[in-house]
């Protein structure tokens, strides 16, 4: 999506130098139009980040309403030097790339199923369809239901372990869980963004190329990942970002505190509302919007580059 | 068009004001109690009784909170603070007391029925419910926990951790405890440093020293022992009850919940259970058990505050207190109960929950209790991972931090 | 390659197996769960030993749920119904207008699906209180509105992009009226955009767990998801995992049932979003 918005989605204007009133009166129905979906987004998200932004300035609590004084940058200072955020951010981090660089692999696989299929292609993305529209806590609770020896789990029984996978001292089990689930929620969505990019591969080029003698691997990796590297950077940039939002899956595979699973949308939402914190958890939750922009900015940065790469060379 | 807006707006204010006048016309206050769900159904009853008593005046009806303590600290925190109204009576945690009170969150008792409410009541109860001297709830059931076991396979209980470590491992049999990262392991925490001679905090300071090493020990030799229950990283007061009730557990230090639990579950072994003191840390210092309760808090916005300190005196009257520990196995707060021998026959460890209740270890009384209670958690849960060298100063320095609510928890 | 047609079909019948197998397992594992009778729901094992449905009884009788249902439901639908309305109205303008701050819009629009929402919860709690919405359906309807704009916008106006406008031309000069050429010519083409769209919202605003359990707290506003993450079982030494259970269930069924009809649709609008978008 961001190609379009470097290139502007919008027909070439152009315009007479006369500006008429009927231009003018296009113009006035178009910002019309838009005015209430404008408001409604600047409102519900600019203001309250804002607010953020001055709650995370002072000292407020709301167990001591009557205790709000500035601080500037204290909170900032306690949240980052405190290793419990950094902790948490790595563990985000880690689900994030963990499942991030699996769900690319099997999406890609999906995708090309998909694509190709010989039969079944409707029940093929019926299928895959559900694990998106599945509502996220009931997946993890499935998968949390599945591995729980407490709950009578049949994954610990089927594979004969003797300890609990999803007690808090087994942090490896723990990730592969959530991993596990966030992995088999969200490739479908993966492997459909992807599938609109293996659409756009053209079949000419790929059959010339198999009478040229190019095997199926070759084909792959020198035609088609090449063609569909704007898709792929496009579903990467929006699975990173909501993969380091995660928030569901955590929450309900840990069944309370869980320190070494703990994510930073966790931390936030502890601070947030259980501690009633505003001054602290708002300093968290805009290290976090922080955090999201610049990995958003590496990528459309990135992205950029190898478009114009890609513009460059054809 | 013009008219219809105008006639159209004289609907709209009419429909409003007769919203919002309805409610303070006739008929019974409508009294909403939370309180978490309370298997016997004894607090059921003393609502229905108090509604039938009142002749009209209100009538009680019970919401169900989560039965986890720190969730139902959560929304309830949450929404006081969101100035709900449908909360008249709340169900709170002793330990509540002082956070609810200094964040203007419950209201404090008007001097006449304070007055009533302190005659007879316990000292020990009593105090969980006043904050900085003035009365802010009213104790609805204390509670504190015994050392239960198995008459049959162990001859005589043990008096201290030591030996009950020592008992179980030669009995190839485990103690259970709660070990979770929650309230339940600070309240073991809080026992065994008052059962060390120490505190934790005093008013606001951080008091933490020596006793609190012995304390971590303990909970670090127990842990590490072979008498510890695998799973005690992630057991609360309920898994500590089934374990003891599938009888793969001899010792169990647990509330009297599990008396009237074990009765109707399993016959059988309930024959066999006997109750001992909280155990001690060293034989010559008796031990300072854990003191819990709950108490019944009027929220600060509810539109029939006069109806819910009458509501909640009614609740906790010695009719309604008898049922609730015959029922429920919830011990009473009032002093009158443990001196009348009919109740002590049916409730047999009365004694020994009076004497404990008497000198019991109280949890630090600040309104920032709920950070200090994280922060201890964090230290001592999962047991195995105590760092026990440098400990004090290790939760000292957190301690601190936590009660200028300067931490990230 | 010369390959068996054979050959070939059971490899893509292999392929499509596995396809379901991995999409379907845990949908077909907490179905079982939930048809276990309570007294052997830890037992351990894939497919019930004694079946009985008294999970789905329970769930049905307590009021957490069915009020839960009652808001999901209500709130999904308010929600999607507004978004719709104002997405529609923005994509007709950017598909067929001509206006300043176009790209400064889809920007935006763009800067949103990608914000992460922890960050907003706690000033809107904060606002929520104040404003007394905190427990109550606009309360999450409007977080729920503002999050699936931009899905919407971009969605709506890449089909509304494909619509020939000049059939509407067409008819008005072939007699219509404005408002006749509209209905029956323009209405008909721009509805499967539409009801694409609106479904896609829908799904959103079912499943959203972060906004539900942060901004509500009774059966006033709670929605499923965050209602089934609070269930305190049967009584309350049980672990409500029968309950748990037979409420997942209950809550995926409309989608299953949406992602059979209309996945042709779904597929259509995320790729069209996606692409053009």
């Amino acid at each position: 999506m961001s190609a379009t918005v470097a290139e502007t989605p919008t027909a070439p204007v152009r315009r007479a130098p006369v500006v008429t009133d009927r231009t003018k009166a296009e113009r006035r129905l178009g910002l019309m139009l838009c005015a209430p979906a404008v408001i409604v987004m600047l409102a519900v998200t600019a203001y309250p980040v804002g607010y953020a932004i001055y709650l995370s300035l002072l000292r407020a609590d709301l167990r001591f309403p009557n205790d709000r004084t500035w601080v500037g940058l204290n909170n900032y200072g306690t949240v980052l030097s405190s290793s419990l955020w950094w902790s948490d951010v790595f563990h985000t981090a880690l689900i994030t790339v963990i499942s991030v660089a699996i769900e690319l692999v099997l999406g890609m696989l999906l995708a090309l199923v998909m694509h190709r299929a010989l039969f079944g292609r409707g029940l093929i993305r019926t299928a895959a369809l559900i694990p998106y529209g599945i509502v996220t806590v009931v997946a993890a609770f499935a998968w949390r239901f599945a591995w729980a020896s407490s709950v009578g789990g049949f994954v610990p029984k089927a594979l004969g372990l003797s300890y609990d996978p999803l007690d808090p001292t087994h942090p490896v089990t723990n990730y592969l869980v959530v991993i596990l689930t966030e992995v088999w929620k969200t490739t479908p969505f993966m492997a459909l963004l992807l599938l609109a990019g293996l659409t756009l591969v053209s079949e000419e080029l790929l059959e010339a190329a198999r009478v040229d003698g190019a095997s199926a691997w070759q084909r792959f990796w020198r035609i088609t990942v090449p063609l569909m590297k704007p898709a792929i950077l496009v579903a990467l940039l929006f699975r990173t970002l909501d993969a380091f939002r995660i928030f569901d899956s955590v929450f309900i595979i840990s069944n309370g505190p869980n320190p070494k699973l703990e994510t930073v949308s966790i931390l936030g939402y502890n601070q947030l509302l259980n501690r009633l914190n505003l001054g602290l958890g708002s300093a968290v939750s805009v290290l976090i919007f922080l955090l999201v922009a610049v990995i958003a900015f590496l990528f459309i940065r990135g992205f950029g580059t190898s478009l114009a790469q890609q513009r460059g060379e054809t | 068009m013009r008219r219809l807006v105008v006639i159209g707006g004289w609907v709209a204010a009419a429909l409003w004001l007769a919203a919002c006048g309805g409610g303070s016309s006739g008929g019974p206050a409508d009294i909403n109690v939370w309180v978490f769900n309370e298997p016997s159904g004894a607090f059921k009853d003393a609502a229905q009784r108090c509604t039938a008593g009142s002749n009209g005046r209100y009538k009680i009806t019970l919401n169900a909170l989560s039965n986890q303590a720190d969730a139902q600290r959560q929304s309830l925190v949450r929404r006081l603070a969101a100035k709900d109204s449908s909360i008249d009576i709340a169900g709170l945690d002793v330990v509540w007391t002082a956070e609810f009170a200094a964040a203007g969150w419950i209201k404090q008792w008007p001097s006449d029925l304070a007055a009533q409410l302190k005659k007879g009541t316990l000292s020990g109860p009593l105090n969980t419910a006043t904050y900085q001297g003035k009365l802010y709830a009213a104790p609805a059931n204390s509670n504190t926990q015994l050392l239960w076991y198995r008459k049959d396979k162990v001859s005589s209980p043990p008096k201290t951790w030591s030996e009950m470590i020592a008992q179980a491992t030669k009995l190839k049999t485990h103690i259970e405890i709660q070990g979770a990262q929650y309230e339940g392991v600070v309240v073991w925490f809080n026992s065994l440093v008052a059962s060390a001679g120490g505190t934790i905090i005093e008013g606001n300071k951080v008091t933490l020293g020596q006793p609190a090493q012995k304390a971590a020990d303990v909970i670090s030799q127990l842990a590490h022992s072979p008498a510890a229950d695998p799973s005690l990283a992630s057991q609360h007061e309920d898994e500590n009850r089934l374990a003891f009730e599938a009888g793969t557990a001899d010792f169990e230090i647990n509330y009297p919940f599990i008396y009237p639990s074990a009765k109707s579950d399993v016959p059988k072994i309930f024959k066999n259970i006997a109750w001992a003191p909280y155990p001690a840390i060293d034989a010559s210092t008796p031990a300072k058990a854990p003191i819990g309760g709950i108490n019944w808090g009027v929220g600060a916005y509810s539109k029939h505050p006069r109806e819910a300190f009458e509501a909640a005196a009614c609740m906790r009257n010695p009719q309604n207190e008898r049922e609730a520990a015959v029922k429920g196995g919830l011990p009473p707060t009032l002093a009158s109960l443990y001196n009348d021998p009919a109740f002590v026959k049916t409730y047999p460890f009365a004694g020994l929950i009076r004497k404990q209740l008497e000198n019991g270890a109280v949890r630090p009384e600040t309104p920032a209790y709920a950070d200090v209670s994280l922060a201890i958690a964090k230290a001592v849960s999962p047991p195995t991972q105590i760092k026990t060298k440098g400990f004090v100063a290790a939760l000292r320095g957190t301690l601190e931090d936590a009660l200028k609510s300067r931490s990230l928890l | 390659m010369s390959q068996s047609r054979g050959s070939r079909i059971a490899g893509w019948g292999t392929a499509n197996s596995l396809v379901i197998l991995f999409a379907l397992f845990p949908v077909f594992w907490i179905a079982m769960l939930s048809l276990k009778s309570p007294s052997t729901i830890s037992d351990g094992r894939l497919i019930p030993s004694s079946w009985s449905t008294e999970n789905y009884k329970q769930i049905f009788k307590q009021a957490i749920f069915t009020d839960a249902l009652r808001n999901s439901l209500g709130i999904a639908l308010i929600a999607t119904l507004i978004a719709v309305v104002l997405a529609a109205m923005a994509a007709y303008a950017i598909a067929r207008l001509d206006f300043p701050g176009k790209t400064l819009i889809l920007s935006m629009a763009l800067a949103i699906a990608m914000f992460p929402p922890i960050s907003i919860v706690g000033p809107l709690y904060n606002m929520w209180r104040n404003l007394g919405l905190f427990d109550t359906w606009p309360g999450l309807i409007i977080p729920y509105m503002t999050f699936t704009l931009p899905l919407a916008i971009y969605v709506l106006s890449a089909f509304f992009r494909e619509i020939p406008w000049e059939l509407e031309q067409a008819a008005q000069i072939d007699g219509a009226t404005p408002w006749q050429a509209f209905t029956k010519v323009i209405a008909p083409l721009a509805a499967p955009g539409v009801f694409t769209t609106a479904i896609l919202v829908f799904i959103f605003a079912w499943n959203d767990f972060v906004f539900a359990v942060s901004l509500t707290s009774t059966s006033a506003a709670q929605t499923v998801p965050a209602a089934i993450s609070q269930f305190p079982g049967a009584s309350q030494f049980q672990q409500p995992t029968g309950s748990i259970a037979a409420a997942a269930v209950v809550v995926t069924v409309p989608i299953i049932i949406m992602v059979l009809f209309f996945q042709r649709r779904i597929v259509a609008g995320l790729t069209a979003g996606a692409v053009k978008g």
